[in-house]
């Protein structure tokens, strides 16, 4: 079968985060099966798979929203454990959920550093909660950002996120998530609501993280943009890996047919 | 942004509401509004219609009248501050006046058993922050919606200050609670005052701009700042020389715009405002980002019950007394709400400012003292003031950004 030969572990770059054998229960439910998953940095690894499939529950497992049942998780070289989403942020692996989690009432540069405003110096006295913001140094770091990921059609970091187009906010989600240190960044369905030219800038935003030597984690149910944006694409199904591939290797009727029904030849590669 | 030739008055009005300086228009144009009615369009009215009139009389816009209104008004916005903070997490206090009422009664009665007046006030204050901060722990911890908590507290407070004043009516004659409401700023000083901050506000906004120029960030045009600037020092200097030409500024006015300038800095410039306005612009996005929701929503309780025990202390000492019907029975409660909601606050949570809510105070205040001169009955000035606040909140509807969902 052709997934054989690109399966995990062969002509692959070196992972950078690196999931065996996760196992995860709801219940009765058996949600992951013992699934396999890596992603190396300066990659786009999609993680495909049908409703149902287990790409949430792996994303969600990955980002500490759960802690895996079993499991091994490797950084680079060594063996670690992620059991909440502080430990996950302390690896430096950062999510950007499908619901984005903006701020609609506050300025881009307030979302971007939301939770972490950089104070001004002095004020000793006052505990952190109560110094002045140093917006001038918040809006250079926003600006910063948004230039990094040269999110073109961004006015200024000044105005509202609640006038902005889904796009942007996608964008603006993103460099939230790439702006705290992190070197692996999950994105679910990021396209899932947009039009053509909003998916267009968003993809162009992927693509400058994987320039910027990020290694990310692409959930997606469009294939179209799959196979526009991916390195290698893993396919899961109910809770168990089917296979990954080089996206030079396949074609999305072969990623269709292995996302509904599976591989005929059951050699391993599903384990 | 929309072509210019597409724009309507709602999206001009939304945009509008989008600048910091553009929050305060439509509450102002409010004011101007019953300003111009009361001051200028009734007497004159007033003088046409009676063939007796000897002259026009400008009783409302009188410095005396001005005098009596902010005094009048300076309880109901030191609530809608307070009231405001809660607001903008997205939640209400209902019990904002009957803590004062708890706190004022309680004030009588620790100066009447020989507590000296400052220590009072500040044991009072203190009771003040357990009164909100103990809301907010059933609000954040337990879970309890805040509208159900301090409907609950409304009423447990009511009860609790008929325990305290079971006459319901007590003296207060300490020299430093009377002080607070007693005590003018001479005329001098009031204007060296106003100087003051006038030069302070412009030094302020020049010192930004150079270090926004200094560090390559996009500049506000220069008009922007001087019209603020220019703006703010006639609002400031009309104040003050109003207040002069009848008696002098009064400290307790003072107390009010240092109070609010401090909370409104607190709101707007340091972590913990913004992370008020976070948690009431979408609270799952500032639990991610790892704010303590709950505790910001105990502390955000917490100041309501500071500025409520101040706004008790300031009642006690204006009206020399505390009575049940001045605090917790009467309409005082219902004025701040609709004060904090006039002045642009939104109910949904993430939108306001505690300077609106002083803008509110005086919209309501305006109007049951316009409608006092008028000779207009209760029962009409109860029905203006829904009025009034059903357009606020219908104003507040409209300019909401489109597609922005109402939380």
């Amino acid at each position: 079968m052709t997934g054989k030969d690109s399966a995990v572990g062969r002509s692959a770059p070196p992972s950078h985060l690196r999931v065996y054998g996760v196992h995860k229960r709801f219940g009765g439910v058996h949600a992951l099966r013992g699934v396999d998953f890596e992603v190396a940095r300066g990659e786009v690894m999609a993680l495909v798979g049908d409703n149902g499939a287990g790409k949430s529950t792996l994303m969600k497992v990955i980002a500490g929203a759960h802690t895996a049942d079993e499991g091994e998780f490797w950084m680079d070289d060594r063996q670690v454990t992620v059991n909440s989403p502080h430990d996950a942020a302390e690896l430096g692996i950062q999510v950007v959920y499908q619901d984005l989690a903006l701020c609609e009432n506050l300025d881009v540069s307030a979302n971007l550093s939301l939770g972490a405003e950089p104070v001004s110096s002095g004020w000793r006295i006052l505990p952190r909660m109560l110094r002045p913001i140093d917006d001038l140094e918040m809006e250079v770091r926003a600006q910063k950002a948004i230039n990094r990921l040269e999110v073109r059609t961004l006015k200024s970091v000044r105005s509202n996120v609640g006038g902005l187009s889904g796009g942007q906010r996608q964008a603006i989600a993103i460099a939230r998530a790439v702006g705290t240190e992190s070197s692996v960044v999950l994105l679910d369905e990021p396209t899932a609501a947009l039009g053509v030219a909003q998916t267009r800038q968003v993809l162009d935003v992927v693509k400058r993280l994987r320039d910027t030597n990020h290694a990310v984690v692409y959930i997606s149910h469009n294939l179209r943009d799959v196979f526009e944006i991916a390195d290698r694409i893993c396919v899961l199904r109910h809770g168990g890996n089917v296979a990954t591939w080089s996206v030079k290797d396949t074609a999305p009727d072969e990623i269709v047919g292995a996302m509904t029904r599976g591989l005929d030849v059951r050699d391993g590669n599903a384990a | 942004m929309l072509p210019e030739t597409n724009r309507t008055i709602v999206d001009r009005l939304r945009e509008l509401r989008q600048t910091r300086f553009g929050a305060f228009v439509p509450v102002l144009l409010a004011l101007a509004a019953i300003w111009f009615y009361f001051g200028v369009a009734v007497p004159l009215w007033d003088f046409w219609s009676d063939p007796d009139a000897t002259g026009i009389r400008f009783i409302f816009l009188s410095p005396r009248n001005i005098y009596n209104l902010f005094m009048q008004s300076a309880v109901i916005a030191t609530l809608a501050v307070g009231i405001t903070i809660v607001l903008l997490l997205g939640d209400i206090d209902l019990s904002a006046a009957a803590t004062a009422g708890v706190c004022a009664a309680l004030l009588g009665v620790l100066v009447l058993a020989g507590v000296p007046g400052w220590l009072a006030c500040l044991i009072v204050m203190g009771v003040g922050i357990v009164m909100g901060a103990a809301q907010g722990l059933l609000v954040a911890y337990v879970g309890i919606p805040s509208f159900v908590v301090t409907l609950a507290g409304l009423l447990g407070y009511q009860g609790l200050m008929q325990k305290i004043l079971p006459t319901g009516n007590l003296n207060i004659g300490d020299p430093f609670v009377r002080s607070i409401a007693r005590v003018l700023i001479p005329d001098f000083w009031g204007l060296v005052l106003a100087t003051a901050l006038v030069a302070f506000v412009t030094a302020l906004a020049l010192r930004r701009q150079a270090r926004r120029k200094a560090r390559g960030l996009e500049l506000d045009s220069g008009l922007a700042i001087w019209g603020q600037v220019a703006f703010f020092a006639v609002l400031v200097y009309a104040a003050v020389i109003t207040m002069n030409s009848y008696r002098s500024l009064p400290l307790m006015i003072l107390l009010l715009v240092a109070l609010t300038a401090l909370v409104g800095w607190v709101t707007t410039s340091t972590p913990f405002g913004r992370s008020i306005f976070a948690v009431g612009g979408n609270a799952e996005s500032a639990r991610r980002v790892g704010m303590n929701v709950k505790r910001i929503r105990v502390a955000a309780f917490g100041i309501v019950g500071l500025m409520a025990a101040i706004g008790g202390i300031f009642g006690a000492s204006r009206f020399g007394s505390v009575s049940y019907t001045a605090f917790a029975g009467g309409s005082l409660l219902l004025e701040s709400i609709g004060a904090a909601v006039i002045g642009g606050t939104s109910l949904f949570g993430g939108r306001g400012s505690v300077w609106n809510a002083i803008l509110g105070a005086l919209v309501i205040g305006s109007l049951g003292n316009g409608l006092d001169l008028s000779g207009a009955s209760a029962a009409d000035k109860l029905m203006f003031s829904g009025a009034i606040l059903i357009l606020a909140v219908a104003i507040d509807s409209i300019s909401r950004p489109a597609g922005g969902s109402p939380r």
